[in-house]
Parts: structure tokens; C-alpha cells; sequence
């Protein structure tokens, strides 16, 4: 049986390449990308350990599987109003590349 | 089993909630130009609501198996949200016919975005401030963006989002190591186990550091603030005004509820970081203010300075004797500034001509000499942001300090009072533009505008003076602790 | 009180209705509105006549108001307010000066003249504020409130380099100010009080921390007297003040700031004081013979008044920390000659500037001839400045350096000795001003056809005349209000210095 921090390690791997990729990528899209990646590697981490923490406790426990499932739907709304903006510049600007995107400066 | 008493305990978030929802569907049968009906029906709507948030004031219940909780705390809150809400919906009335930009669900997004705070303040379980935080959030990345044609709202709005969504992954990560290190979501739950002592304690820590960077983009705290000055700027003038106001409010009711409950345990790791957070805080936000000659941006480097004062007073979270005076003194801060801010934006909304135009000091010229009163009322406002007395941002500024020396982070103090002179400076440039140059400005004076600086002005220097009715209701806005 | 209303509270805030009033005035209702602020300010001074009258010099709390305001934290601020010797004199300069300094802007103020008055009546609302409130955080709130209109009165009716001059002088005294906040609100915490009395009688809860305490209190008053070397901000914004403004500025507000040493520095934290008072008055004797010297060099004769209030304010600073009955009384005295004398001076500078518009000195010469009766009262108050026997200023400067020269504190008389140089410095730069501009023949053409003061000019001069005099030949009425007051306040350092050594 896989040990739990094997799962745990997986999640922090995930969540740091989707943040590296956030911080790095210039293309809005691939931000995006990046950002759904680290709710990805979250949700990894919750069901590991609430499969493990059931089986500790010998009975199965609601609550990490409601919060996945509140993740993931919030994720999607996330994408939802995230492409939809995304549309929205790149039918102003013609492209979806943040550094292009500077009309806001101090 | 859902018990009566449940629905009592969230019914203002309830019907501001489903108004909102039903507001949707009347708005397709309001016509375009009469899109007033639509702001009229949202502003009646969270009266009704702020009606019945003062009618349950007072109680303190737990509700729906301890997910959210009504105590006095989120009470003042809500009043706050929804007042707040009130004056955008009224700043919003003329400025977006004047953009072009009327569209009902303008209002109804508010709505919704308010409702999520208003849930912020009660939630008492990571899930709900979880979903709360992205129910206040999304409407309002597309309130951000609500001018379609203009591209610094899409920008704004674009950024907005990014960030937000960044920042809501780290507030997830940091949920799941809590739930990890406790295997608890509710407050209760995890308080119980951390006084049992059987929670990891290197996975709290982290889990807990990574909620502060979440929270910290939602109040924009130093580091995390780069977004603000672009959003602000970008945004529709109300919408910035509500954001500087109302989300950080909420982003504060979120970090309050969330770190006195739960990690006092861990002030021992998370003092020092917050004490460097709310030094860099006050430090840049008023630095980089200094230089700035679009009023907004300068408004909005001036948000993130007040966001440092009441971070200085919050890094004492852990210690007991003096946690009553923070709560107290943030609730009154955020009182005093929201008064200030929305009369601030208020005055950036008359003086905008075109979408984002006008809004330089430049455009200030003339303001005292051809509209004295309203050039007095910008006057106070800018006096009360210095935090000079006889306004309200003194009494608030001065409780902060309090309360910080009180729990001795005299340096932290120093920081703030020095950083609060050079405050003076940017502040002082906007009085100068008024009232120092001569100038012939060109004002979009609306009634509902006007009433809104009015009563800000009137009520930041009547109240200085009888400071004690905010100062009571925000001591007795108590915080349900473990 | 069987008036109902306390006379302090009513003289404090009668100005307020003068600006109600003015605020429902017509823009082009000018003279009304002079006439508003004048007849207000007399009010005002009337109502401090009577408190004089009602005023007992021996009693420490005269016609004490104490109205609980809030509380914040437990501890109760409260309008907490009160007339002793230390502040009769103060408060009597104020409503003395401002009506003069009114009547002075008849004719020099044109544009905007309500806010002017507005601000004008709000600025001795604050000046009197501070010199009456005996709670430290009403203090703070009204020391804080006079910026707001002196920077106004500055920034828009000055110079041409007055937004500078007003910033500067905005962010200069709110930059002291603000750690004067850090400890009042230490103290507050520390002794559960913020009043003057309470704090003073509990001075051991603090004691631990008292020379940090003074500083940060000594800091805030230093800017505002100014103290070398923190006078930079004086210079610039005297220049481009308003003639009135100027005269409220080196009347009364200087004075703020060495009232605040009086009533707070010296009896809060009297072993501070003792220990502080060698580098006090090193720093004032710098500032003596720094403002003569620089004085001597200027060729505005604004400017030469300007730093010749840095030297003057030097022996106020001299004699309050000499920390013995005679300094102190000097000291306070040499406050209310400083008022006169330098006020007096800046409306001479004034009337000649509405004239000609230079304040140059190589501009004029021979005035005398054109216009003799200003050349007399000009004369009249440049000797009373340089102290000449016989007039105001001898009296306060020669019990300042009596006082300094035999202070057990500063334990040396060299600190009077050099101070003497400054009065002989003094002379020198006021006398070559008065022989540059008014003796000699008429070298320009313009000035021989200048007009003497009028009517409403000689009226602004003759009650500072008549005060010059007064106090240069019988002073003794003054020093009765203010001696009692000096001598508990000199007791209680004493007490404190002999717990020192």
C-alpha cells in the first residue's frame, strides 16, 4: 500500500510546478492553466488524506469528499469567468499575453 | 436536519442571496434607460436585509452544525457590507449611464459579491470561508471588467482574476494542510484538537502561513499588493470604491475570525512574519503613493498603507489581554476609513469626465475656488486619511496605535506615525491642487453623488466629536472565541 | 459657576460664531466680513479680560472645566481645561494679537477674504485650545488643529513660494507632533489617565522611561519654538506668510511650543529635565548667536525679523531651563515681549511692503524723512527688540540671563555670558536695519512719495506702543500672575533634582 506522505509529496510537487508555471508563463491561457493545476494538487492532497484519516478512524468521514467536490466546482466556475475575461481582452487587444497587456502603469 | 434556528442565523445572506437571483430575472424586463429601477430594487433589497441583520444583532448562535455562527463580530460586519454596498449602488447610479456601461446586472453582481461577504464574516468552518471567499470574489473580478470596450478595465480585470484565482489556490492549499494536520474543516473541530495537542504541528504551521498569503492578497498586504494599484486603477470608479472598502473589509473579517480562533497557538511563528508584513506594508503603500500623479492609483497605494495600520494593531493576534482592543480598534478603523474612502472616490467619480479621464491632480485645479464645499469636504477626507484630528481617521488611527503600543510593538508604532508624515505629503498635494492652483475644473455633479460626500464629510467630522456611539457598538462587536 | 457657561469654554469657542456668520455671508461682502472676524476677535479679547478679572494667580486650577468626553480602553479623555500663571499671560497675548493682526489685513487681503477671516477665527479657536486643555489627548487634538489653518493661511494667501513654505511647515510640526502621540498614548497607558494634574501627581508609574518620554515630548515643542537645529522650516514659512499670518506665527504659535516644555516636559518628567537642561540650553545659545549672526546677514528685512525670532525664542529657551524662579518668570515674559516686539515688527514690514512690494533693504533708506511717523513707532520697536532699558524686551532678556547666570542646574555661568553676546548681536543687526532703511537721504525716487500710515494703521500700532512701554517700565503686574505658578513649578524640579544627586 502507498504511504500517505507519497500522496502528500505528489500534491506539493503539483502545487509548486503550478505555481512556478503561474509566476512564469506570460500567456494568460497557460496561467490559467497553471492556477487550475495547484486546485488540482489541493484536491489530490484532501482525498489522500481522507482516505487515510477513514481508515484510522474505522468509519468514513463526509467531509473531505464534500470538500473536493466543492473544489471542483468552484474551479469550474473559476474557468468559466476566467476564459470569458480572457475572451473579453483578446477581442480589445488581439492577443492573450499578459506582458502586451500594460495599458495600467504608475 | 435543518432547524429553524439555522435559517435564522444566515437569513440576511438568505435574502440578499435570492434577491439578488430574482433581481436577475426582473432586470429583462426593465428597459435600458430606465435601469435606475434595477439600482432602486438592489438598494431596497439590502435594506431589507441590513433590517434584519440589526433585528438578529445582539444573539450569538452556531448554526447548521457549526458551519457559520452569528455573534456580534459578523453582525457589525454585515452592516458595514451592506451600507457599503448602499453607497455603490448609489455612487454606481450615474456613473455607469455616463460610461455607458448601464447594465442591470451591474447591481445584481454586487449583490452577489455581497452576499459572499457577508457569509465571510459568519463562516465558521475553512469550507465556507473557502466558498465565501469565492463568492465575494467572482462577481467582482467581472464588476472589475464590467466597462467591456474600455481595455484598462479588461486589463484590470484580467489581472484581478489571475491574481484571485493565484491567491485562492494558496487559501485551498492552506485548508487541506489544516484538514491534513487536524482532519477537521470546522472551527470547532480543529480548535479541539489543537488543545488536545494531537494536530501535526509543522502541517498547521504551513497550512496556516499559506491562509496569510491568501488572505494577505485579499486585504493587499505587502508583498502581495502588486495587484492592487493596476485593479483600482482599471476598474469602474464605484466598483474600485466598494473594492477599497467593502473586500477589505471582508478580507480582514476573514483573517480575524480565522487566526483568533484558531492558530493563537502559533502567534509564536506568525508574529514576527506579520510584523514584517504590516512594517512593509505601511512603508510602501505610503512611499510609492508619494509619486503618484493619477488620483486613483494614489488612492489605491493609500488603501494598501491603511491595510498596514490595521495589520499593526492585529500583530498581538495571540496574545489575549490584548486581542478584545484589536478586534475593537480594527472594527472602529474600518468604520472611520470606509466613511473616509467612499467620500474620497466619490469626489474621483465627479471629476471623472471620460472613463479613466480626468482623474490626474492636474484635474484638481480650481476645485476650493469654484466649489468650495465640495473642495472642504475632499479636505476632510484627505485630513482624515493623514489621520489629523477632529476627523475620524484621528480616533481611529489613535486606537490602532493604542493598541499596538499596548502590546509593545513600540517600533511597529514608530514605523506607523512616521510613515502617517509622509502620508501627510501625498495627501497634502491633493489639498494643494484644490485649493493652492488656479484652475477652471469641469465637474459631473450628480445629486446622489453629491448626498454620498455630504453625509461621508458631515459624518467623519460629527462623529469625531462623539466618537464613543462607533467606538461602543464596535467594543460590544465581540468575536465568538473558542 | 453661576453663568452657566464656563468663561473659558465660552472664550475658546465665541470665534466660532464670528465664522458661522462669515459662512453665510456673499462673497462680496468684504468689509462686512472684516468686520465680522474684527468685531469677533474683540469679543474674544473681552472675554479673556474677564477671565483675567476672575483669575487668581495663587490657585492652580482657575475656572477649571471637567466634562468627561469618552472612554476609550478604559481610560477617560476628557475636555479638561484650565488657567494658570503659565498660560494667563499666553492666552491674553492671543486674543490681544488677533484682533491687531486682523485690522492689519484690511487693506493687504482682497481675494478670498472670507476664508481668510474663517481661517484666521479657527486658528485662535486652536491657539487658545492648547494653551487652556489640560488633558493630553484634547492638547494634542487642538496642537494639531492650528496647522491645518496656519497652513492654509500661508499656502493660499503667501508669497510666491508659499506652497512650499506651508507644506514644509505642515509636515515639519507633524512629524514631532507624532511622537509626542507615541507618548501620551504610553503615558495613558502606563498611568491610566491622560490628565495633566492626575499624570503629574502618578509621575512615578513613568519614571522608568522619563528621558525617552521627554524627548519625545521635547522633540514636538523644540520643532515648534524652534530649537536649533530643527528652525529650518521658520524662516521659509515666515517669509511667505501673510503679514498677519506672520504676526500670529511669532506671537503666538512660537510660543506653543515653549508653553509645551512649560506645562508638560518640566513637571512630568522633572529629572529628565534636570539631566536634559545643560543640552537645552547649549542648543538655545547656539540658536542665539545662529539667529543673530544670520540675521546680520540678510538683506529682506523679513527674513532678518525671521531669524531674529530664532534668537529670541534662544533665550526663552535659556531661561526655562536655567530651571530657577527668576529664568522662568524671564522666560515666560520674554514669550509675551517676543509677541509684541517681533509682531510689532512684522506689521511695520507689512504697512512698508502694501507700499512698495519689496521687503529689500537696499530699496529704501531715508524713509524717515517721507514718512516720520512711521519712522518713530519703527523706532520705538526696534530698540524695545534689542532690548533697550526702558522698554519690554530689557526686562525679560535681563531676568533670563539673571536667572541662567546664577542656575544651580546649568552650574556654570558662562552659559549667561555668552548668551550676553546675543543681545550685543542683536543690536547690531537691528540697528544697521533701522540706519539702512530709514536714516540717511532719500536715494530712491519712488520712496519720496510714499504715504505715512493712516488712521487705521496707527490704531494697529498704538496698543502694541502702549504695551511696549508698560512692560519696559512697570512689570511688576505681569510678574505678579505668573510668579506663584513659577515658583510651585520650580519647587517641584527642585524636589526632583535633589533626588538626582
Amino acid at each position: 500500500m502507498i504511504p500517505l506522505s507519497w500522496y502528500l509529496i505528489l500534491a506539493a510537487v503539483l502545487f509548486s510546478v503550478g505555481m512556478f508555471g503561474a509566476i512564469s508563463r506570460k500567456n494568460a491561457v497557460a496561467v490559467l492553466i497553471s492556477i487550475e493545476l495547484m486546485l488540482n494538487a489541493v484536491n489530490i492532497n484532501i482525498l489522500a488524506f481522507w482516505h487515510y484519516h477513514s481508515q484510522s478512524l474505522g468509519y468514513t468521514e463526509i467531509n473531505g469528499l464534500v470538500f473536493a467536490a466543492v473544489v471542483i466546482i468552484a474551479a469550474a466556475a473559476e474557468v468559466a469567468i476566467g476564459l470569458a475575461i480572457i475572451i473579453a481582452v483578446y477581442r480589445l487587444r488581439k492577443t492573450v499575453v499578459a506582458s502586451d497587456i500594460n495599458v495600467l502603469k504608475g | 436536519m435543518t432547524r429553524m434556528i439555522d435559517i435564522y442565523s444566515i437569513l440576511p445572506v438568505m435574502i440578499v442571496a435570492g434577491w439578488a437571483l430574482l433581481l436577475l430575472v426582473v432586470d429583462l424586463w426593465i428597459p435600458r434607460h430606465r435601469k435606475g429601477i434595477t439600482a432602486l430594487l438592489a438598494a431596497i433589497g439590502l435594506a431589507i436585509a441590513l433590517g434584519f441583520v440589526l433585528a438578529s444583532s445582539g444573539n450569538t448562535i452556531l448554526g447548521f452544525n457549526q458551519m457559520v455562527v452569528l455573534d456580534g463580530f459578523s453582525s457589525f460586519m454585515q452592516v458595514l457590507f451592506l451600507v457599503s454596498g448602499m453607497v455603490a449602488v448609489a455612487l454606481a447610479y450615474d456613473y455607469i449611464q455616463r460610461m455607458n456601461i448601464n447594465h442591470g446586472e451591474f447591481y445584481v453582481l454586487m449583490m452577489f459579491s455581497i452576499a459572499g461577504m457577508m457569509l465571510m464574516s459568519q463562516a465558521y468552518n475553512l469550507l465556507m470561508v473557502f466558498l465565501a471567499l469565492e463568492l465575494l470574489s467572482i462577481p467582482l473580478y467581472v464588476l472589475t471588467g464590467f466597462a467591456r470596450t474600455r481595455l484598462e478595465s479588461e486589463e484590470a480585470s484580467l489581472k484581478y482574476f489571475l491574481l484571485g484565482a493565484f491567491a485562492s489556490g494558496f487559501v485551498l492549499y492552506g485548508t487541506a494542510l489544516i484538514f491534513s494536520a487536524t482532519g477537521q474543516l470546522d472551527f470547532v473541530g480543529i480548535a479541539a484538537v489543537v488543545t488536545a495537542g494531537s494536530a501535526n504541528s509543522v502541517l498547521f504551521l504551513i497550512g496556516a502561513a499559506l491562509l496569510l498569503v491568501g488572505f494577505g492578497f485579499k486585504i493587499a498586504a505587502v508583498p502581495f499588493q502588486m495587484w492592487t494599484p493596476d485593479v483600482y486603477q482599471g476598474a469602474p470608479t464605484p466598483v474600485t470604491a466598494f473594492m477599497s472598502v467593502a473586500v477589505k473589509a471582508a478580507g480582514f473579517a476573514a483573517l480575524m475570525r480565522v487566526f483568533l480562533v484558531l492558530f493563537p497557538s502559533l502567534s509564536e511563528h506568525l508574529t514576527p512574519i506579520l510584523w514584517v508584513m504590516a512594517a512593509l506594508t505601511m512603508i510602501v503603500g505610503n512611499i510609492v503613493a508619494l509619486a503618484q500623479n493619477n488620483i486613483k492609483r494614489m488612492l489605491a497605494y493609500s488603501a494598501i498603507a491603511h491595510a498596514g495600520y490595521i495589520l499593526m494593531a492585529f500583530v498581538a493576534f495571540g496574545n489575549g489581554e490584548v486581542v478584545g482592543n484589536t478586534v475593537a480598534a480594527t472594527l472602529f478603523y474600518l468604520v472611520a476609513y470606509g466613511l473616509t474612502s467612499f467620500g474620497a472616490w466619490a469626489l474621483v467619480i465627479v471629476i471623472e469626465r471620460e472613463y479613466g479621464k480626468g482623474i490626474l491632480l492636474d484635474d484638481l485645479a480650481g476645485i476650493g475656488k469654484h466649489y468650495p464645499w465640495l473642495g472642504v469636504a475632499m479636505l476632510v477626507f484627505m485630513l482624515s486619511f493623514a489621520g489629523v484630528p477632529l476627523t475620524m481617521g484621528f480616533w481611529g488611527k489613535f486606537y490602532l496605535f493604542r493598541t499596538a503600543v499596548q502590546a509593545g510593538y513600540i517600533g511597529l508604532a514608530i514605523i506607523g506615525l512616521l510613515t502617517s508624515v509622509a502620508s501627510a505629503y501625498y495627501y497634502l498635494r491633493v489639498v494643494v491642487y484644490m485649493f493652492m492652483k488656479p484652475g477652471e475644473p469641469k465637474l459631473q455633479i450628480n445629486p446622489w453623488v453629491s448626498l454620498v460626500i455630504g453625509v461621508a464629510a458631515l459624518a467623519v467630522l460629527l462623529l469625531s466629536l462623539i466618537p464613543w456611539t462607533i467606538l461602543e457598538l464596535a467594543s460590544r462587536a465581540v468575536l465568538l472565541l473558542q | 459657576m453661576e453663568f452657566g457657561i464656563n468663561p473659558l469654554v465660552l472664550m475658546t469657542f465665541f470665534p466660532l460664531v464670528g465664522v458661522l456668520v462669515l459662512v453665510f455671508l456673499a462673497p462680496q461682502q468684504k468689509n462686512a466680513m472684516r468686520w465680522t472676524a474684527l468685531g469677533t476677535s474683540l469679543v474674544t479679547f473681552a472675554i479673556s479680560l474677564w477671565v483675567l478679572f476672575l483669575f487668581d494667580p495663587n490657585k492652580a486650577d482657575n475656572l477649571l472645566v471637567q466634562i468627561p468626553w469618552f472612554r476609550l480602553a478604559g481610560v477617560p479623555i476628557q475636555i479638561l481645561m484650565g488657567v494658570d500663571g503659565l498660560s494667563i499671560l499666553m492666552v491674553l497675548l492671543t486674543t490681544f494679537l488677533t484682533p491687531i493682526a486682523i485690522l492689519s489685513t484690511w487693506k493687504a487681503v482682497e481675494e478670498q477674504v472670507k476664508g481668510f477671516m474663517i481661517f484666521f477665527l479657527l486658528l485662535e479657536v486652536g491657539m487658545l485650545g492648547v494653551f487652556l486643555a489640560l488633558d493630553l489627548v484634547l492638547f494634542y487634538i487642538f496642537w494639531e488643529f492650528t496647522l491645518i489653518p496656519m497652513y492654509f493661511l500661508i499656502g493660499v494667501w503667501g508669497g510666491k513660494n508659499r506652497i512650499y513654505a506651508a507644506v514644509k511647515f505642515f509636515l515639519f510640526t507633524m512629524a514631532g507632533s507624532v511622537l509626542m502621540l507615541l507618548a501620551i498614548l504610553y503615558l495613558g497607558l502606563q498611568a491610566g489617565s491622560f490628565s495633566q494634574p492626575e499624570l503629574v501627581a502618578n509621575r512615578s508609574l513613568f519614571a522608568g522611561s522619563q528621558l525617552l518620554l521627554f524627548l519625545a515630548f521635547a522633540i514636538a515643542f523644540a520643532i515648534k519654538v524652534p530649537v536649533f537645529p530643527l528652525h529650518t522650516w521658520l524662516p521659509d514659512a515666515h517669509v511667505e506668510a501673510p503679514t498677519a499670518g506672520s504676526v500670529i506665527l511669532a506671537g503666538v504659535l512660537l510660543k506653543m511650543g515653549a508653553y509645551g516644555f512649560l506645562r508638560f516636559n518640566l513637571p512630568l518628567f522633572p529629572q529628565a529635565s534636570v539631566q536634559a537642561a545643560p543640552v537645552m540650553a547649549v542648543l538655545a545659545i547656539i540658536g542665539i548667536l545662529y539667529g543673530g549672526a544670520v540675521a546680520f546677514a540678510q538683506k529682506d528685512i523679513k527674513k532678518l525679523v525671521a531669524y531674529s525670532s530664532v534668537a529670541h525664542l534662544g533665550f526663552v529657551m535659556l531661561g526655562i531651563f536655567a530651571l530657577n524662579p527668576e529664568g522662568l518668570s524671564g522666560g515666560i515674559l520674554q514669550m509675551v515681549n517676543h509677541g509684541i516686539s517681533t509682531g510689532a515688527l512684522f506689521l511695520l514690514v507689512g504697512m512698508i511692503y502694501e507700499r512698495r512690494h519689496t521687503r529689500e533693504m537696499s530699496e529704501y533708506g531715508g524713509l524717515w524723512k517721507a514718512m516720520p511717523i512711521f519712522g518713530g513707532i519703527s523706532l520705538v520697536v526696534v530698540l524695545s527688540s534689542m532690548g533697550l532699558p526702558g522698554l519690554n524686551g530689557f526686562v525679560g532678556e535681563f531676568t533670563i540671563l539673571l536667572g541662567a547666570f546664577g542656575s544651580k542646574v546649568l552650574g556654570s555661568p558662562w552659559f549667561a555670558g555668552i548668551a550676553t553676546l546675543g543681545v550685543i548681536l542683536a543690536a547690531a543687526y537691528l540697528l544697521k536695519m533701522f540706519e539702512k532703511t530709514f536714516l540717511g537721504p532719500i536715494t530712491k525716487e519712488e520712496n519720496k512719495s510714499l504715504k505715512d500710515l493712516n488712521l487705521r494703521e496707527i490704531i494697529t500700532m498704538v496698543p502694541l506702543l502702549v504695551l511696549i512701554f508698560w512692560l519696559g517700565i512697570y512689570p511688576q503686574p505681569f510678574f505678579n500672575l505668573i510668579n506663584p505658578a513659577v515658583e510651585q513649578l520650580v519647587q517641584l524640579v527642585q524636589s526632583a533634582a535633589l533626588v538626582l544627586h
